[in-house]
């Protein structure tokens, strides 16, 4: 056969599989749940592009588990539909066809492209920060050819309808499990899960290191295209070929995995640790109504939605305190993370640790409101974070501490039975426009046991959580990442009470019986009885620590609070200030 | 190259072949030319290894082939040998979520008939040979026995074959199918070498200009369908009663039995013998030639 027609056949067919590939149930099934993963990791995330795109490969693998099953059905088509010998006696040999089964999966690109496109649609409507890395956006779509040319592979071996399940699952389990992985081998599963991305300012060379997978997925690609022809092709000189080119992928995908094995130099390492310590040293600062806004560079879109918050809560001040507000983003930097800090050594580890603990960012701030990369979401979750920016600056306002940031978490101080609690959380309510029911989802539960409790002297009261409320998250790994902002003062269920019933009264009055006594207010020792007398209401009823308890749990007689006695840290009482 | 009158398609000399301790083929020589050859024998005989290696797809152990002068053991003569052929294996099992003209079309490619024009005509012309065009739409799976099978017969003639190889053409097919296919095989475009193997002999006798027996992967028997009865002329035999030293004795519709057999008695009536008889009377004997 002359080559041309050879090739004419083969892209004939190609074409014939591709709009098979392409309206394929198992295909269009696969989009859909990788577009419905996707959604559901950067909807609520803040859209940094150097985040998204790795999120969006989430959706890939979805989606190069089906076209892997696909391609496996259909290169394995012709045996297990007892056609072999009629396929035998055609002209065409079977290299040609399993070159048309190779050449087919474009058609499974569209699928891909639609996932890339629509998440970054999604992205850009809103407000996607930085740029999409063209490696790491290239890199999903080549795990979809990978996954479809490795289901090719195994149809040459395994015809059976169900051959394919098996390793579309240990694909989906390298996903899943690539952060249990020691140090580098992370990043030489398909498809990796940087778990850090989301709470650094812009992409770090090598965390994960993208050109080099996009090689080793090619390479791959590669491998299993040509396994899947070596079982087809019998003359000697194509398969001589064949193992050349296989020699040559396999150095690909090999020298494409040593380098990402290699350790993230420790010059970028140590500039992020700098950033993470410092953060005052890598931003972009201006001043509106006296506080600065300190930003990263490319986070200035966001300048908007913190100000407003804060405004609110300046414009409903009658006075201001002595000390001035900055508001900064920071850096949510782990260096326990294996994938970060593999190879390097302990010295220089040690030495990255001490300086993060010791770093300014970390120094007590009574005029400083923190906000982590990654936690000032557009979307549903602005409102929660704008609440939290106004409380924190409400708390700054009345002498609280607005926010503390932590390398590990700490007991942060309780503003127990004081006014200023409730003004502060008045005022963010009046400043913001978070939901009712969302302001009390954060009553704990009845049976929410000892954790929703604070301790403080031996006393016990419930704890309320705000909106926004900075949290960590702990990686399957077990290490501590994300936001390592604590909030200045734990929040007391009364004084969200108290706060929640002030808003029933008109806020003229009680503005008025603020500025009235405004350092009374600000003052620690002033109580929340004091503050209902002064507005003419009620003190509301509060749940009891008793409530708290768990079903079957052991009670302290001692105080008859629930729960067992070393259940509760105790935490420090809120004494900065007037 | 088209296949002339006289001209020797196809020519096979001492092919064995052999599936562990089986002996499929036997030295079997064959000389096939223009028109129908029929392949008789009982299941087991060795048809579909016989087909299967003049098809090109199935490796002899021994012997050698030749297909319109050209040898498959060959390479590059063997895609020319399957340029000029088509093939209707025995057990074919479809792609069954295929439409019926798209699994056409799709065979047509692995024909080598790239030309959009050139395909779209030649789905819509073995479509019509085969009284398939209704179907044309319609998903491989909901097609009966039947309708695949004319389906099978459908892909074979894409391309206008020189050589057609149609292992039990006629199994599932229905009386009046059956007389079709006759008709399509008796006025095939071009006049093709045809070998169909087949467990009926009326339809060796209806259609085929040769005939070869196989017996136990021996080709027992080779020549024309008359030579095939003829063997067995005063060798059936029709009585009153059942006799009992015959082969293979049955009533028939007139309340008389009919006998195939090696001794007519005394007395009873000799009738005209079949190719039927013929194939019989040569399954129950070592060897006639």
């Amino acid at each position: 056969m002359k080559p041309a027609r050879g090739l004419r056949v083969a892209l004939i067919l190609a074409r014939f599989e591709a709009l098979l590939l392409i309206r394929n149930l198992l295909v269009l099934a696969g989009m859909l749940a990788g577009g419905a993963l996707i959604w559901s990791y950067i909807q609520p995330g803040e859209p940094l592009w150097w985040n998204a795109a790795w999120q969006i490969g989430y959706g890939q693998v979805v989606l190069a588990m089906s076209v892997l099953i696909a391609a496996q059905l259909a290169a394995g088509r012709a045996r297990r539909d007892a056609m072999t010998d009629l396929y035998d006696s055609f002209p065409v040999p079977a290299g040609t066809r399993v070159t048309a089964h190779l050449i087919a999966l474009a058609g499974a690109a569209p699928a891909s492209l639609v996932l890339i496109g629509g998440s970054a649609a999604v992205l850009v409507s809103r407000g996607a920060i930085g740029a999409p890395s063209a490696a790491v956006v290239a890199g999903g779509l080549v795990l979809v050819i990978a996954a479809g040319a490795a289901g090719i592979a195994l149809a040459q071996r395994f015809a059976h309808p169900l051959a394919g399940a098996p390793a579309a699952l240990a694909l989906i389990a390298l996903f899943t499990q690539s952060g249990q992985f020691p140090g580098g081998l992370a990043w030489l599963s398909p498809w990796t899960v940087p778990a850090q991305l989301q709470f650094l300012p812009g992409p770090l060379a090598g965390y994960p290191p993208a050109p080099a997978h996009l090689a080793e997925l090619a390479g791959i690609t590669a491998l299993a295209g040509i396994t899947a022809l070596m079982t087809a092709v019998a003359r000697p000189w194509r398969r001589i070929r064949l193992v050349t080119a296989g020699a040559l992928a396999a150095a690909v995908t090999c020298a494409a995995g040593a380098i990402q094995l290699a350790p993230i130099p420790a010059a970028d390492l140590n500039h992020l640790v700098g950033e993470a310590a410092d953060p005052s040293s890598a931003k972009q600062c201006t001043t509106a109504s006296t506080v600065r806004y300190c930003l990263y560079p490319d986070f200035s879109p966001l300048l908007p939605a913190l100000r407003a918050p804060v405004s609110a809560v300046l414009a409903r001040l009658p006075a201001r305190p002595a000390h001035g507000l900055t508001v900064m983003q920071a850096t949510g930097l782990s260096l326990q993370d294996p994938a970060l800090t593999h190879d390097q050594a302990a010295a220089r580890l040690a030495t990255w640790n001490a300086r993060l603990a010791s770093g300014p960012v970390f120094a007590p701030s009574a005029s400083t409101i923190y906000v982590t990369v990654g936690t000032t979401s557009s979307g549903p979750r602005l409102a929660d974070t704008q609440f939290y920016v106004a409380l924190a600056t409400a708390e700054w306002a009345l002498g609280l501490p607005p926010n503390a940031r932590s390398p590990s978490p700490e007991s942060p101080c309780v503003p127990l039975d004081q006014a200023r609690e409730a003004i502060a959380i008045w005022l963010a309510t009046q400043a913001t426009h978070v939901p009712a029911a969302e302001l009390a989802a954060g009553l704990p539960a009845p049976d929410s046991g000892p954790k929703s409790l604070v301790e403080v002297g031996g006393t016990r009261a419930v704890a309320w959580d705000f909106p926004g409320m900075p949290s960590y998250k702990v990686s399957p790994e077990g290490f501590v990442f994300g936001d390592p902002t604590s909030p200045g003062a734990r929040l007391t269920a009364a004084g969200y009470l108290l706060a929640k019933a002030m808003t029933s009264l008109p806020a003229a009055k009680v503005t008025g019986v603020l500025d009235g006594a405004w350092g009374t207010w600000r003052n620690w020792h002033t109580t929340d009885a004091r503050l209902a007398a002064a507005l003419g209401m009620p003190m509301p009823s509060v749940p009891a620590p008793t409530d708290m308890a768990p079903p079957g749990s052991p009670r302290d007689p001692g105080n008859g609070v629930s729960g067992t006695a070393d259940s509760v840290e105790p935490s420090p009482l809120c004494t900065i200030g007037p | 190259m088209t296949v002339n009158a006289g001209t020797v398609a196809v020519r096979a000399e001492g092919l064995s072949r052999r599936y562990g301790s089986v002996r499929a083929l036997r030295e079997v020589d064959l000389t096939l030319g223009r028109g129908i050859t029929g392949v008789l024998g009982p299941n087991g005989a060795g048809k579909t290894t016989l087909l299967s290696v003049l098809a090109t797809v199935g490796k002899p152990d021994a012997g050698r082939v030749r297909v319109f002068g050209l040898d498959p053991g060959d390479r590059a003569e063997r895609v020319e040998i399957r340029r000029r052929l088509g093939y209707l294996p025995q057990e074919l099992g479809y792609h069954r979520h295929f439409t019926v003209a798209a699994f056409l079309d799709y065979v047509a490619v692995l024909k080598e008939i790239t030309d959009r024009r050139r395909r779209t005509e030649e789905v819509a012309r073995v479509l019509a040979v085969t009284s398939l065009e209704h179907l044309a739409g319609k998903r491989i799976r909901t097609l009966s026995g039947g309708m695949r099978q004319r389906l099978g017969i459908a892909q074979a003639l894409l391309g206008g074959p020189e050589l057609l190889i149609l292992d039990e053409p006629a199994a599932g097919l229905d009386p009046e199918q059956r007389l079709r296919l006759r008709e399509l095989l008796s006025n095939m475009p071009g006049d093709p070498v045809i070998v169909m193997s087949t467990h009926q002999p009326d339809d060796v006798a209806a259609v085929c200009q040769r005939v070869v027996v196989l017996l136990h992967g021996q080709a027992r028997f080779t020549g024309t369908p008359a030579e095939l009865a003829a063997t067995a002329t005063g060798h059936v035999w029709t009585a009153g009663q059942r006799d009992q030293r015959a082969h293979l004795s049955w009533r028939g519709a007139d309340n008389r039995w009919r006998h195939t057999g090696d001794h007519p008695p005394t007395g009873a009536e000799t009738v005209v013998p079949t190719v039927e008889d013929g194939y019989l009377l040569l399954s129950h004997r070592p060897s006639v030639r």
